[in-house]
């Protein structure tokens, strides 16, 4: 129960907007509008309200409340994410998801939140010209969100079967792991963040940052998709764009009233994938460097099934509860998963009723995935004709291959040493079911070849980089544009590298770093 | 005046041989499809009749999980051109016959008229092609029959996979924002709803699973066991 005043709850209301109310088109003013709602925008948007600026924040997604959320996974996506969750990579074929809606990546993902090591800063620090990009000077901000949101490791008691056996095939292996730090409070362990948490526990931006702009006197309009910044000499002017129904996917259709907001700044923080789209569509903004849009990097994602003797009850527990930081200097990241079966499945081989014996073994299976630092594989993001969806081209380099193959194979030993009867790799061109140690060496042999390997990409980075030359990228230190004097970028395409861990964490610490530097020029 | 009539001859003979192949000869599609056209409905069951046998494990076979009905759900909800691209791979399929023939008699014709045996052969083909493409195809397609069948309530909840019944947590985020499609004066809580709390109660790993799931596994395996 909130012992905490509510009298705020009221006024705050009459600060939102939703697209049932939008009746006519409108223009607003405000000291800084703020693009995209996600981590990173909402954490700008909160500083910035907080420190007595009068902010509007504009979101495309609708607000979900909890009774919006959709069990089905497959519909699920169709709400929240992008492209119904069917956007793919181009060059090497790679499912990634981003989300559309109030909170953005932070409604549906799993909550990790991990501070990037010395090691990272370092290499961004010396390749990109950076000064104040590292732990010292982004700690304050990293305890900052921390103590609001609650971060802490993920307790035994909700860790389920499923995340503790990756922790025992860790101990067996002598590889150390640990619980991983989330944005929860009171997690119930139901394994199903990524439809959205019914608890309410999952501190997602919606209930966390969003809620604390508008109580410090931030306006939030939801359902409004932006589609140009508005520009006059060095200085941006604000924002136009169009009202759009939730879940028609930004077919701006029907009640389609055009509104404008001019502001004293503007912070894009529209997502890695959006942000520099918009940017291209605004007649090149800021891209006298010639990088928006460029340098587009993954963190690729692989996963294995490993099927036990005994239930492992996979449902329950939180839905990423255990990591191993181990490998990070080999260029990989350890985590179990979860998500809804349906998806989980897809992976699985076989036809018929040997497909329909594998889902019945999933009451005994667990899922352990690596996330790997792909620095060298890199890709661009462009604007399709007439639409604000990105193309997206990547290739995957020979040497993450390598990486990915390791990373398979140390997670096929951590299942063995867990106990695992067979593992499935979900890897085409090997066999199906490995069911021992030294069968699982065909995992880091050049029988896994890139057009094998099933993988996953929802870390996203880079598209607007922050370099200390203005030559060579789009940001400096403060997210503020170099060619401009007041437009601001505050996603994760404002990374210079790939984090190497989850990045919703060092998103909102260099969005909250910038807010604050932001806020001290208006 | 002769040329034209050949060439308006030969454009009806195409045309009727279009339709024929495209649309003439399918029962009726089943009641409540958006979407889905009788011909893409009897390719969706012609899928999933071999993808899922009956008595492959599960509660309900791919026939008894009404694939044509999820399937059409789905596609209802997806952006223009990921419905196009969905509805375009079951055409695909439908007729790749046409390249690569089934060996039973008459094996040019469409998936859904093959026999049971030569659709999963076909399948199988497909799914191990030397041409890539050919392997995206089927999973693409795999995809598609899969997260509808095993998204099926009975399915997940025959393998205690539905979710938890869970009491829904009202936080501040209820009390600023109306459902989606409401006006924010029809938001329904107030500060006294708020049940949110620093630490809460974990769920039991047997425990109680949703009420909906539970409901429909329970009619629609009767359903499927008469
Ligand atoms: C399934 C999944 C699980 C994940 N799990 C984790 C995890 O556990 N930990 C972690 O660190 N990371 C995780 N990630 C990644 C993480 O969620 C993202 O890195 C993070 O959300 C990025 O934050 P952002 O603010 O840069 O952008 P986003 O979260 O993408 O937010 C951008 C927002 O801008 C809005 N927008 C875009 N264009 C416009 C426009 N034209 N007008 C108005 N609004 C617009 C979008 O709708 C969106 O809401 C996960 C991602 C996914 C998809
Ligand atoms: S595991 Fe369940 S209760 Fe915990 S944060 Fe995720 S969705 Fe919420």
């Amino acid at each position: 129960m909130s012992a905490l005043s509510t009298d705020w709850i009221e006024p705050a209301r009459d600060r939102v907007r939703v697209f049932a109310q939008y009746d006519h088109a409108f223009e607003e003013k405000a000291d800084v509008v703020v693009v995209g709602s996600g981590p990173s925008g909402a954490v700008a948007a909160f500083e910035l309200a907080a420190a007595g600026h009068d902010v509007i924040l504009l979101e495309e997604g609708p607000p979900f409340t909890v009774r919006d959320f959709e069990l089905d996974g497959n519909l699920s996506m169709t709400r929240t994410m992008r492209e119904g969750g069917l956007r793919m990579t181009r060059g090497t074929t790679m499912p990634t998801m981003q989300a559309v809606a109030l909170g953005g990546g932070s409604l549906v993902n799993s909550a990790i939140c991990v501070r990037p090591p010395d090691s990272v800063f370092d290499r961004w620090a010396t390749r990109y010209d950076l000064e104040r990009t590292d732990r010292a000077h982004l700690d304050p901000h990293f305890d900052a969100i921390a103590d609001f949101l609650g971060i802490a490791p993920t307790p035994e008691e909700v860790q389920g079967p499923r995340n503790l056996l990756f922790r025992d095939g860790c101990d067996q292996m002598g590889v150390s792991s640990e619980p991983i730090s989330r944005n929860v409070k009171g997690c119930r362990g139901s394994g199903e963040c990524f439809t959205g948490c019914r608890s309410r526990a999952k501190q997602s931006m919606d209930v966390s940052y969003v809620p604390a702009a508008l109580r410090a006197g931030a306006r939030v309009f939801t359902s409004v998709q932006v589609q140009e910044i508005r520009r006059s000499g060095r200085r941006v002017t604000g924002v136009s764009g169009q009202v759009v129904a939730p879940f028609t996917h930004g077919a701006a259709k029907g009640r389609s009233h055009r509104f404008r907001i001019e502001a004293k700044a503007v912070v894009l923080a529209a997502g890695c994938t959006a942000t520099p789209v918009l940017l291209q569509h605004s007649d090149d903004l800021a891209n006298a460097s010639g990088q928006v849009g460029e340098n587009l990097q993954f963190h690729p994602g692989v996963a294995i099934a490993g099927v036990f003797p005994e239930a492992v009850q996979p449902q329950f527990g939180a839905t990423q509860g255990y990591q191993s930081l181990a490998f990070l200097d080999e260029g990989f990241k350890l985590e179990t998963l979860w998500a809804p079966p349906p998806l989980l499945a897809l992976r699985f081989p076989g036809l018929g009723e040997e497909l329909q014996a594998r889902f019945a073994e999933l009451p005994n299976m667990a899922i352990f995935d690596a996330i790997a630092s792909a620095n060298r594989s890199l890709g661009r993001v462009r604007k399709r004709f007439r639409s604000l969806e990105p193309v997206l081209e990547w290739q995957l380099h020979p040497d993450d291959v390598a990486i990915l193959r390791r990373s398979l194979h140390v997670i096929a030993q951590i299942f063995f040493a867990a106990g695992a009867r067979k593992i499935l790799p979900g890897v085409s061109g090997i066999p199906h079911e490995l069911t021992n140690i030294e069968d699982a060496a065909v995992l880091d042999s050049s029988a896994v070849k890139v057009g094998n390997l099933v993988m996953g990409g929802n870390h996203v980075f880079c598209t607007t980089r922050m370099h200390g030359d203005p030559t060579r990228g789009v940001v400096d230190e403060d997210g503020r544009c170099h060619d401009l004097e007041n437009l601001y970028i505050a996603d994760t395409g404002i990374f210079p590298q790939c984090p190497s861990v989850n990045p919703m964490f060092t998103g909102m610490a260099l969005a909250r770093r910038q807010a604050i530097a932001l806020s001290e020029r208006l | 005046m002769l040329t034209g009539l050949i060439i308006v001859g030969l454009l009806m003979a195409a045309g009727f041989a279009l339709h024929r192949r495209g649309y003439a000869g399918y029962a009726p599609a089943p009641a409540g499809l958006a979407i889905l056209h009788r011909g893409e409905a009897a390719f969706v069951d012609a899928v999933a009749e071999v993808l899922f046998p009956a008595g492959g494990g599960l509660a309900l076979s791919g026939i008894d999980a009404q694939l044509p009905h999820s399937i059409d759900r789905h596609l209802v909800a997806l952006p223009w051109r990921q419905r196009a691209q969905i509805r375009l791979l079951l055409g695909a399929v439908e007729h790749i016959t046409l390249v690569l023939p089934s060996e039973e008699p008459g094996g040019r014709g469409r998936f859904s008229s093959l026999s049971a045996a030569s659709r999963i052969a076909l399948l199988d083909r497909l799914s191990r092609h030397r041409f890539g493409l050919l392997r995206l195809l089927m999973t693409a397609l795999r995809s598609v029959f899969v997260l509808g069948y095993l998204g099926h309530p009975a399915n997940l909840h025959g393998l205690s996979l539905a979710p938890f019944e869970i009491e829904l947590g009202v936080s501040e985020a209820e009390l600023l924002f109306p459902r989606v499609g409401g006006l924010v004066s029809s938001i329904a809580f107030g500060p006294e709803d708020l049940n949110v709390a620093e630490y809460r109660e974990p769920l039991r790993p047997d425990g109680e699973r949703h009420r909906a799931y539970a409901r429909t596994a329970a009619t629609q395996t009767g359903r499927a066991k008469r």
